[in-house]
């Protein structure tokens, strides 16, 4: 065997003379799955770099704008077939504007460019369908858009890999296939008079990301140290950012700020207009008679600055109505989806009950493949209050086929928010139909907001097991799953939690729903601890669907016991506030000194020694009979305690950067979130790295930190909670959540039936007492 | 008022149960909670297996039961559009419901039987004038003479009771049979049982036209005669003395009593006791029904007739116009409608005859299919559960004792089930592995311990499998044949009296080894199955182990159906009596040790070998119980040995008038005592391991002889003997 695939690189090796290679061929299986993609070294001379940050030039004439397209960090499509696809908003000037695509990439040695394609369309129209072969170096791509393809709003934009090994048929080999985006590079650029210019402020929804991803928003509040511009700056940035709702958004609040032109960012000037006449080299004179929000350029600051001002606070908290109610969300209204579609298509559906719905309305279609391990996924969201996570199943009811190649033994697995949650093992050979094949999916990684939920196929055939050259490439299709295919959720008990950040990450809870305005006590007078409470606001709001209003005029001691949220450095927080939510006081005078990130851990030191030592020996059998378990039935420790002991202080220990704790308020009817970090400095990049999209959805348990240099994040799970009710009383609902809150709590279920069967005992003992005869 | 509020706290008790039971609660916890149950029962069992904990227990049971139910309704079923995986899957579904109905049924019926009796015999109740009636068919006369020996030696004042021989095998009818053969045999049937009952002071009644079976004989009598109460016994079941004592008192203690049955013991095996020997050490297949089905009916006043051993009060019987003969079992359906007429029956556990039962496989069989159709005909006729007039308890009892007739099916699908899934890949269960461990395994071994619970003493684990087994061969067509034409069925008396003088395969023995074949092919499928695909090994080996449990089940029915040789042609009851032995003119001194209905087992002191002579006619002089005089019996000479002390010898009565016949019943018959000891020597509890690791030996053995027998059978070699002589060995 080894013999052949040497043999076969050979042959490929000499034959192919478009692929040369400085690398020999890898061979070995141990190669890691996904290795990290080689950054692109150095730009190739052919790129279009000398364009002009067109923004950033006050004559719009001659100038080509740039709009990154890519809403992510960093973009790799791996596996055999990878697709992406989101909505990029775009001004009427833009759409209609001569635009160009450009699209750099990188791919893997072992990607067989004969086979492999990468395609982008835009709008269901296919711009980019070429070969993949950038293995050697980036590769740029450039097309024009034909006129009338793009249009004012959202216009969609799909990006596809199929990918295929050069030389290998195994399932491994798939893992080893990646195509990089790179981001920096990857845009649409418009030659148009205005298109780099907003006039509305509808256009901001347009602002789109910078080259990492990234979107920022400059928030100029020239009398930002007044308690009274806080609530007003914060609401502001809520509505901004439900507005664009692109996923990693943050605000950079100052007084007299500056601003740099460039795309994914956006330059807001907040005030009474007699204040902003330090920043502005002209104030709009509308400001000066009503409340007004405008677009201008100014020679000062520069093009398309958003002024949202009045003659007083008053008529600049109207201004700030006007933009904020095209994008409210009245309390009471019931939320179907989760607006998601600026980095995710299509929204994603919000179940708040039993519900069924086909891939076709998940934006997953029909697919037809031909290769080994095929991998599509779907999104839904759960609402906070979601309560079945130890319990509940949902079914996909799966339409799909497989060819008759496909040889048993090949499986189909589910994945939820990338855990496996469960697999169907196809054991016939000879092809098959299936249809509305129900697979059981548990529930039990699912959080509140948006989940992923992922199909991979892993077909194997007796062709892959030879392997011939050439084999990988060929195209009989082998597998299939239309979009007619179901997915259903059950009834699920619906209760909140207290504590539980998953809630704030998943729709805000509680505070989207608090019939007051939250009290949010923050250190107004730091520039840094202003931009962090903006942002983290603005991501609750995206999150709830709805603004927050809050109240920031409230000191900690007034709180009370309601919902409250609290955002300072370490230094300022409250001493009751630190011991409310869990975190040790002596985190205050102990944290962010290096020397916590040099002691050693003796509990990561003592569990690796564990692994190192677990598979030795007898007692490595009974490690291995603890796996089963806890892998068959989930059981753990866990399951057999019957009141769990209070949770031990927190102390923020190494690198971590941010901490996020939640627990109830003293009386406990409300919630307190504290969000602190050991500087005002920390704690605006730990806000910003908490609250982008990948960093945002790990949020979860009790407490929660993260490491901003690299985006770590780390959770501590809640050991004890309280029910906070959300929804009317029904006899329907108690019994599902009993029915979770018994199956988290396995012990108490056995000592409930045990009781239970005791009584029945001994009521039947009453019973045939009292029946029937007697002696 | 304290009624109603049991009820209330019960209905209470059962809603919370019942609430907590049908929450979906996920695997793990399942898992804990099948866990916790499972030891509590097995505490439970250990500690106080009786009185309230025992219900405490089969609470617990119920729970994880219940628990099953609910999983395997809600989630197990595959999908209805595949029909292929969704009809077999569904038949499963339902046998395994008709088995938790049946559970749940027993549970009720057997939830607190009633106590035994404290015994009448000496309680001076008033004697109320009985009819003793037997009614035969064709029944050999000597067997009906120790019969009516046993009838007329009862304990009671003779005016009081007139026995009656009911024949219908010399009914004019079959006197004037147009097959000259037959009709000869009747002539000469009817001269023969006309002397003989006269000789015993009995009085003989036939009939002119066979109508109705059993149930016209009966009513025939019923006609002829006066008693206030009626005794019924089989030709074969001989009364023990003090059977009337016992009995007819609870009349006078209740107006509306119509029935007082009494179990039937039985002197020899049946052929499964027989062939696979356990007659002596395990309680026999009937004893679970009369030793607690019939007290546990009886709490519920559903106590039935069982056809046999049983008084009535001739006034109920009146009122239904005598014996009902709607059904193939009159007995049963007779007391349906007394119940549903507000009649009531009384059960007493001790005792008080001793039969016989069929001795072969083939007759078994023949007596199973008759009780099947007959209960499927009072189903289909009477329908018990809707029947007006009948209690709620009643509808529940009589519904668990028809419906279990119905069990050939459930017994087909768990056997065929296995079997789809291994040839023919179809998925009738849709659970993985982990699943199958916290619900099924914990249900498996939870409705065995409930079994145990039960009826731990009366039946070891797994014997009601291999019964069920081995009737539902024959019982499945049967069974469907009356569903299908429900007045079919005919009245077929059961013989008794055969023996087997040498061992072979039973005549209707073959379908079994074929059924052994397909189960040992699925064996090897799994085997090859979890070889070839290791990806689906986990459901592969959970239904093989099924199939694999269905082989060993099948594998000890082929040691049933291996009928073994036997010497003695009737079972031995164990004696202990003084008696006096006359060898060689001079009368000494002995003990009987053991009898049976044609001879016995005399431990002789004093005597010598050599004045002992095989075949030589002497007699047995001892006293008899009824009256305390004494008497000799002529009996002859079989066999003899020395023994420590004495000489052991086997002879054979030679009864030649019809007082022999009343000395032979007096020995065998008169102390109805030392059956119920014997009933007590077989009574034990081996426990659910214990009872399963010897149901395990025996049938790795008896699959072992029955294919031997299969080969020699093959080979058409008649000799059996020596495997059978091994047998005894090993056993």
């Amino acid at each position: 065997m080894r013999a052949v695939f040497a043999s076969v690189a050979l042959l490929l090796l000499a034959v192919s003379p478009a692929v040369s290679q400085t690398s020999p061929f890898d061979m070995s299986p141990e190669k890691p799955a996904v290795p990290a993609p080689a950054q692109p070294t150095g730009v190739a001379p052919a790129q279009n770099d000398s364009a002009p940050i067109a923004a950033a030039a006050p004559q719009p004439a001659a100038s080509l704008v740039r709009r990154y397209i890519v809403p992510f960090t960093e973009l790799v499509l791996s596996g055999e077939y990878s697709q992406r696809s989101w909505s990029l908003f775009l001004t009427p000037e833009q759409a209609a504007a001569k635009a160009e695509l450009h699209l750099v990439y990188q791919n893997a040695v072992v990607v067989a460019p004969e086979a492999s394609r990468l395609k982008i369309s835009i709008n269901g129209s296919e711009l980019v369908d070429a070969p993949i072969a950038s293995s050697e170096n980036a590769s740029d791509i450039s097309v024009n858009i034909p006129a009338n393809l793009l249009h004012a709003g959202m216009n969609d934009i799909a990006i596809s890999a199929l990918q295929r090994h050069r030389t290998d048929c195994t399932i491994e080999s798939t893992y080893e296939l990646w195509t990089q985006i790179d981001t920096a590079k990857t845009f649409l650029s418009f030659d148009g008079p205005d298109a780099g210019r907003w006039k509305r402020v509808d256009d901001l929804r347009a602002i789109g990301v910078d080259e990492s991803g990234a979107t920022t928003f400059n928030l100029i509040v020239p009398s930002m140290g007044q308690t009274i511009s806080t609530s007003p700056a914060v609401r502001l940035g809520e509505a901004l950012a439900l507005m664009a709702s692109m996923p990693n958004q943050s605000f950079d609040v100052s007084e007299t700020g500056s601003s740099v032109a460039k795309p994914g960012m956006a330059t807001i000037v907040l005030g009474p207009a007699s204040e902003l006449s330090n920043v502005l080299a002209t104030v709009p004179p509308a400001a000066e008679t009503g409340p007004v929000a405008t677009l201008i350029d100014d020679p000062k600051l520069g093009p398309s600055i958003l002024v949202v001002s009045g003659p007083t606070w008053q008529a600049v908290d109207m201004a700030i109505d006007d933009i904020a109610k095209q994008v409210d969300r009245p309390a009471g209204s019931l939320r179907t989806s989760l607006s998601t579609r600026t980095w995710r298509m299509p929204d994603v559906p919000l179940l708040s009950s039993a519900s069924r719905l086909k891939f076709s309305e998940l934006g997953m279609n029909t697919l037809e493949f031909s290769g080994r391990r095929v991998r599509t996924d779907f999104a839904v969201g759960v609402p906070s209050d979601f309560y079945a996570n130890a319990y509940g199943e949902a079914t996909i009811l799966l339409d799909a086929a497989y060819s008759q190649d496909v040889l048993p033994g090949s499986h189909i697995d589910v994945y939820v928010n990338d855990n496996i949650a469960a697999t169907v093992p196809i054991t016939t050979s000879g092809g098959e139909i299936l249809r509305h094949l129900p697979i059981k999916v548990t529930m039990r990684h699912f959080r509140p907001g948006d989940n992923v939920i992922a199909l991979e196929a892993v077909l194997m055939t007796r062709a892959d097991a030879i392997c011939a050259p050439g084999a990988t490439a060929q195209g009989g299709q082998r597998f299939v799953i239309f979009d007619s295919s179901e997915f259903a959720v059950p009834d699920f008990a619906r209760v909140a939690r207290t504590p539980d950040l998953a809630g704030i990450s998943g729709t805000g809870f509680p505070y989207n729903r608090s019939e007051y305005t939250l009290p949010l006590i923050m250190d107004r007078t730091q520039p840094e601890s202003v931009s962090a409470g903006v942002t983290l606001l603005a991501r609750m709001s995206v999150a709830a669907g709805r603004l927050i209003a809050v109240d920031s005029l409230t000191a900690a001691t007034a709180v009370a016991d309601r919902n409250a949220l609290f955002i300072s450095a370490i230094s300022q927080v409250p001493p009751t506030v630190l011991a409310q939510v869990g975190v040790s006081n002596d985190a205050s005078s102990t944290w962010g000194e290096t020397v916590a990130s040099i002691r050693p851990n003796t509990e990561a030191t003592f569990d690796r020694w564990r692994e190192r030592l677990r598979d030795s020996g007898w007692r490595g059998q009974i490690g291995s009979l603890q796996d089963w378990l806890t892998r068959t039935f989930n059981i753990s420790m866990n399951s057999f305690r019957i009141f769990p002991g209070p949770a031990a202080e927190f102390t923020p220990q190494g690198s971590a950067s941010l901490v996020v704790a939640q627990e109830a308020s003293p009386a406990g009817s409300g919630t307190w979130t504290l969000v602190t970090a050991p500087t005002v400095g920390a704690l605006r990049d730990g806000v910003r790295s908490l609250t982008e999209q990948g960093t945002w959805r790990q949020m979860e348990g009790h407490i929660t930190t993260v490491d901003a240099s690299d985006d770590k994040v780390v959770t501590v799970p809640v050991t004890r909670f309280n029910f906070v009710e959300t929804q009317p009383f029904s006899i329907w609902n108690y019994r599902l959540i009993v029915a979770n809150w018994l199956s988290a709590n396995a012990l108490s279920y056995a000592v409930v039936l045990t009781l239970l069967s005791i009584l029945l005992g001994f009521a039947t003992a009453g019973l045939l007492g009292a029946l029937g005869r007697r002696r | 008022m304290q009624k109603f509020l049991s009820v209330v706290q019960w209905a209470l008790a059962s809603v919370c149960v019942l609430t907590l039971v049908t929450l979906p609660i996920s695997l793990e916890t399942q898992l804990v909670a099948g866990m916790c149950v499972l030891v509590a029962m097995m505490v439970l069992k250990l500690v106080r297996p009786d009185g309230i904990w025992r219900l405490v227990a089969l609470a617990f049971g119920t729970a994880i039961v219940m628990r099953y139910v609910y999983w395997r309704t809600t989630s197990t079923l595959p999908p209805v559009n595949q029909l292929e995986n969704f009809i077999p899957g569904l038949m499963v579904y339902l046998a395994e419901m008709y088995s938790v109905l049946m559970l749940a049924l027993s549970l009720f019926v057997v939830a607190l039987p009633l106590p035994s009796r404290p015994s009448r015999a000496n309680s001076g109740d008033r004697m109320p004038s009985v009819d003793v009636f037997i009614p035969t068919y064709n029944e050999d006369p000597d067997l009906l003479a120790n019969t009516m020996a046993a009838a007329k030696g009862m304990d009671y004042p003779a005016d009081k009771f007139n026995v009656w021989l009911l024949d219908d095998g010399g009914t004019v009818q079959k006197r004037n049979s147009d097959k000259i053969g037959d009709a000869n045999n009747a002539e000469r049937r009817h001269a023969q049982l006309q002397k003989l009952s006269a000789e015993m002071g009995v009085n003989y009644l036939t009939r002119d036209r066979n109508e109705h079976a059993k149930a016209g004989n009966l009513n025939n009598g019923l006609s002829k005669s006066t008693g206030e109460l009626i005794a019924v016994f089989d030709a074969d079941h001989a009364p023990a003395r003090d059977f009337l004592k016992e009995t007819v008192g609870y009349f006078d203690e209740d107006p509306k009593l119509f029935l007082v049955q009494t179990p039937h013991f039985f002197l020899n095996p049946d052929p499964v006791e027989r062939n696979l020997r356990t007659f002596e050490k395990m309680p026999s297949e009937n004893e679970m029904f009369y030793g607690i089905i019939q007290r546990g009916l009886d709490k519920w006043n559903a106590a039935f007739f069982c056809g046999s051993a049983a008084v009535l009060r001739r006034t109920a019987l009146a009122e239904t116009g005598g014996f009902s003969g709607v059904s193939i079992t009159e007995d049963c359906e007779t007391a349906v409608e007394l119940h549903a007429r507000g009649w009531h029956s009384v059960y007493v556990d001790k005792p008080l005859i001793a039969g016989l039962q069929p001795a072969t496989f083939a007759s078994f069989i023949g007596q199973r299919s008759r009780w099947a159709q007959g209960m499927m005909q009072i189903l289909r006729f009477r329908f018990p559960p809707l029947k007006r007039g009948l209690s709620i308890p009643q509808r529940l009892c009589y519904m668990s004792s028809t419906l279990f007739w119905l069990f050939p099916f459930p017994r087909t699908i768990f056997l065929i089930a296995p079997l789809f899934y291994l040839f023919f890949d179809l998925q009738i269960f849709t659970a993985s592995g982990g699943e199958f461990m916290a619900y099924t395994l914990a249900y498996m071994i939870v409705n065995l311990m409930m079994q145990n619970y039960l009826y731990g003493a009366f039946r070891w684990p797994w014997v009601s499998e291999l019964y069920e087994y081995v009737q539902t061969v024959h019982l499945l067509p049967a069974v469907i044949s009356v569903i299908l034409n429900p007045r079919k069925p005919t009245f077929k008396v059961t013989a008794k009296d055969e023996s087997i003088a040498r061992s072979r395969l039973s005549e209707i023995g073959k379908p079994f080894f074929a059924i052994f074949g397909v189960l040992l092919a699925g064996v090897a499928m799994t085997v090859y199955k979890v070889y070839t695909e290791p990806y689906k090994a986990d459901v592969t080996l959970v239904v093989g182990g099924w199939n694999l449990l269905n082989l060993i089940i099948a594998g000890c029915a082929l040691g049933v159906v291996s009928e073994r040789g036997e010497r003695a042609a009737t079972r031995r009851v164990k004696v202990s009596r003084r008696c006096d032995f006359q060898v060689a003119g001079k009368w000494l001194q002995g003990t009987i040790e053991n009898v049976s209905a044609n001879g016995a087992r005399v431990l002789v002191f004093g005597a010598e070998l050599e004045d002992l002579v095989i075949d030589a006619k002497t007699g047995i002089r001892f006293k008899l119980f009824s009256d305390g005089t004494e008497a000799v019996l002529p009996v002859s000479i079989r066999n003899f040995e020395r023994t420590t002390d004495s000489i052991a010898i086997g002879c054979l009565y030679l009864p030649t008038e019809a007082v022999h016949h009343r000395l032979v019943a007096d020995l065998i018959f008169a102390n109805s005592k030392q059956w119920e000891q014997f009933q007590l020597s077989r009574r034990g509890n081996p426990g659910l391991l214990r009872g399963t690791f010897w149901f395990l030996r025996l049938a790795i053995y008896q699959t072992y002889r029955g294919l031997v027998y299969f080969w020699r059978d093959l080979r058409g070699q008649d000799n059996i003997k020596p495997i059978g002589q091994l047998a005894e060995k090993r056993q």
